[in-house]
């Protein structure tokens, strides 16, 4: 793998206009190739950090830099090689799944034969090819997710940001996600992610951050933080000490 | 970057588009009523349209067609910048899709621009509506010169621009000012709400100022007012001055301001804009709360609560909702400060009649403001995603909708009592009219509320992008709000007419058998529209 810094979060704080700290001093990198899993439990700051990570949410104190470059200062730029998936996609429900998908083609230049070749390579693999033309209002839950998870991968990005991305998933689905997660690791793109499902980020990643209230409690490899348990009770030692 | 503002102001109005959904839904009922939603608002254009030209022949008839042209474009401006101002927290804060939009490769002023371009292209075709009229009755009696018809027709395009870019502004300031704040809703609800009203007023400020430049017969002169007017509201005098003077100056300042306004407008905005949507999406939860004894409610107590919370939860709601029960007590407040009197003399521009004959309108006037809008015209449609909460409980849809009737009494009523009230005493109703008044507008209340469901619950509309769509846009409150206005204004004029001859205490009682038989119909409706759904 290589050691390209492809997301690095430095001494990251968000804080409420009630003064209250959603995320303290968080500080991890994400190098090229890895599978970062970033877990707590709710309302521990995750999705708050992954939301600073892609530009949506402001953040005052530290820096978040992708690909080099600062998501504070130079944001396009960040936000060119970044792919993300919330938790819960809110999409255009009134375009069809091609229309949806083929705005974010555009939205990254993405030629015609090429848009086309990985619409259908990865749309015929979470099995959805047949509902393009079908409004997203007329989706399910896992299909709205599906579409989500295309069009976060019609550009090839290089880092790949994903808050929960198995919930509502078939078993098919989230086993191709998977796999399509893995490839793209092989590539080179460094993938960041929250989970609540621990069998999940075990098998998966590489690297792991446990966050709780705001603060990066535990962090490293998997290695380093199971030392021959697994995450689960790894997860929960940890939680209980801190 | 050109091409990414257009690619994203294109998706925008498609997402919205109905033509879009009429085109891939499998749904019959649902292109049915996008069939209806579309000659909906095709007949309501037309009435617009008819409106205004009707309003153009009486000036051209009166020897001021050249006055037609300030007319119609201060009429455009007012309308812009009150329904803009409406608008502006719903679509460019706080909107549904901000997450998806953000993560993408847009600037910050870029995604804002173009939900204010959605917003200017959406409401145009009412504005041109009012335009397209009063070019034909400016062209009826001021034969005007070939060139004037496609230069008036450009030129309506910029005319609504500076309003709606002044209204987005101070919808920002607000959004901003709000932003610093642990309860920014209610900073924001109370702000709009505060500025509809300075709004509401403007036409009695621009007339003071009007005044002041002339001694002796401003008011008299609807043509003077409307030419001072004009010139405070200077996109309505570029504009008149362009059609009447050829004034090219003048056209080359209303283009070139409505683009220089917009420059600067999304230029500010975009340096704060990701921090006044994160403030106001992100909030701590306080965690400090202590398990205290549990009160219990009726079912239909329970969602009249519901829909309180969902209320005060939206400023967009509150200010669409509350704006007209605020105006009511206003109302109310002044007259009894100023009284009955002198508030219908400003109205009507000092007309010489005897203003008692004016009573039996008096429950009529309040609920033209307050039954504006009701709850339930949009409570249906808000529930939006969380309908399923609803479908799955084990209660009845009726308890359902008996509670969303409810809040909407609850709401009104008291407003009504209140306002009713201060215009009796101001106006001094004997004691016996003012309770028959007061009853009266019970009964109307409960009619909008009734009605207000009919219209809700026939026009839901469940996959809304933004809640603008629902409770500002929709089919549903266009089709609740102009037969009931309208009515309304008609019966006001009817009760001063049949006041002259028929004793005060008869004719309410006349009008309240009229609005309960009108809001039993509407009530009985609902439950039959309810069962239909189950």
């Amino acid at each position: 793998m290589s050691d390209k810094v492809m997301l690095a979060i430095k001494n990251y704080s968000k804080s409420y206009s009630e003064g209250k700290k959603a995320a303290d001093d968080v500080t991890l990198d994400v190098c090229s190739g890895d599978i970062y899993g970033f877990i707590g439990h709710n309302g521990a700051g995750k999705s708050t950090t992954i939301r600073a990570v892609v530009g949506v949410l402001d953040f005052t104190e530290g820096e978040i830099y992708i690909d080099g470059h600062s998501v504070k200062d130079e944001p396009l730029l960040c936000k060119q090689v970044t792919a993300y998936i919330p938790d819960n996609p809110d999409l255009y429900d009134n375009l069809t799944g091609i229309q949806y998908l083929n705005f974010i083609a555009d939205v990254f230049e993405i030629g015609a034969a090429e848009r086309e070749e990985r619409i259908k390579k990865y749309a015929d693999l979470f099995e959805i090819t047949d509902s393009l033309g079908d409004l997203i209002s007329s989706y399910s839950h896992g299909m709205k997710q599906k579409i989500a998870i295309i069009s976060a991968l019609i550009h090839k990005p290089k880092l790949l940001v994903l808050d929960e991305p198995f919930v509502g998933l078939d078993p098919k689905a989230t086993f191709t996600l998977k796999e399509i997660m893995h490839e793209m690791c092989g590539e080179g793109t460094a993938i960041f992610f929250s989970t609540h499902v621990l069998d999940v980020a075990e098998k998966l990643c590489n690297k792991v951050a446990i966050i709780k209230k705001g603060r990066i409690i535990a962090s490293g490899t998997m290695e380093e933080l199971t030392e021959g348990h697994s995450l689960e009770e790894a997860f929960l030692e940890t939680d209980n000490e801190k | 970057m050109k091409s990414k503002s257009s690619l994203l102001f294109k998706t925008l109005l498609l997402s919205t588009s109905t033509r879009n959904i009429f085109r891939y839904t499998g749904e019959i009922k649902k292109k049915k009523k996008i069939i209806f939603s579309w000659i909906g608002i095709l007949a309501l254009c037309a009435m617009l349209t008819g409106y205004s030209l009707a309003m153009c022949i009486g000036y051209g008839k009166s020897g001021m067609a050249d006055s037609v042209p300030v007319l119609g474009a201060l009429i455009i401006c007012l309308l812009a910048l009150v329904f803009t101002f409406f608008k502006t927290n719903g679509y460019l804060f706080n909107f549904k899709e901000y997450d998806m939009l953000m993560a993408l490769p847009f600037e910050a002023k870029t995604v804002a621009a173009c939900k204010f371009l959605y917003m200017y292209v959406k409401s145009l075709p009412w504005y041109l509506c009012i335009s397209i009229a009063t070019l034909i009755g400016y062209a009826i009696y001021s034969k005007p010169a070939i060139y004037i018809y496609p230069l008036w027709i450009i030129l309506s395009l910029f005319v609504p621009m500076i309003p709606m870019l002044i209204a987005t502004f101070l919808g920002f300031v607000i959004a901003k000012i709000s932003s610093g704040f642990r309860k920014n809703n209610i900073v924001q609800t109370i702000l709009s709400l505060a500025f509809v009203i300075f709004c509401f007023s403007l036409r009695y400020i621009i007339e003071a100022v009007a005044k002041k430049g002339d001694i002796n017969d401003t008011l008299s002169n609807i043509s003077d007012v409307t030419a001072k007017a004009g010139r405070i509201v200077f996109p309505a005098g570029w504009f008149s001055n362009a059609i009447v003077k050829t004034g090219i100056s003048d056209m080359l300042l209303l283009i070139g301001t409505s683009l220089l306004v917009f420059a600067l407008v999304f230029g500010i905005m975009g340096s704060s804009y990701r921090q006044i949507n994160s403030a106001l999406k992100s909030h701590a939860a306080s965690k400090n709360y202590k398990m205290t004894a549990q009160k219990k409610r009726s079912v239909v107590k329970a969602v009249a609560f519901k829909e309180f919370k969902r209320m005060t939860g939206s400023t967009v709601y509150m200010t669409n909702i509350a704006i007209g029960e605020i105006m009511a007590v206003l109302l109310g407040i002044v007259t009894l400060i100023i009284g009955f009197d002198r508030i219908i003399a400003i109205v009507t521009q000092n007309a010489p009649f005897d203003y008692a004959i004016v009573q039996p309108a008096i429950p009529f006037i309040t609920y033209f403001f307050i039954g504006m809008m009701a709850t339930t015209v949009c409570s249906p449609s808000l529930e939006g995603r969380n309908y399923w909460i609803l479908q799955s409980l084990p209660v009845s849809k009726k308890d359902i909708y008996n509670g969303k009737m409810l809040f909407n009494l609850y709401l009104t009523i008291p407003f009504m009592i209140v306002s009713t009230f201060c215009l009796c005493i101001s106006a001094k109703v004997p004691i016996i009219t003012t309770v028959l008044y007061l009853i009266l507008g019970v009964v109307l209340c409960m009619f909008s509320t009734a009605w207000g469901c009919v219209v809700g619950i026939k026009y839901m509309r469940l996959d809304w992008e933004n809640e603008v769509e629902v409770i500002k846009q929709g089919a549903a409150p266009v089709i609740y709000m102009f037969p009931n206005m309208i009515f309304v204004m008609i019966l006001a004029g009817l009760s001063i007419f049949l006041g002259t001859f028929i004793d005060h205490n008869v004719l309410a009682a006349i009008f309240m058998i009229l609005y309960l038989a009108l809001a039993a119909a509407s009530y009985f409706r609902v439950m039959s529209l309810v069962k239909k759904e189950t």
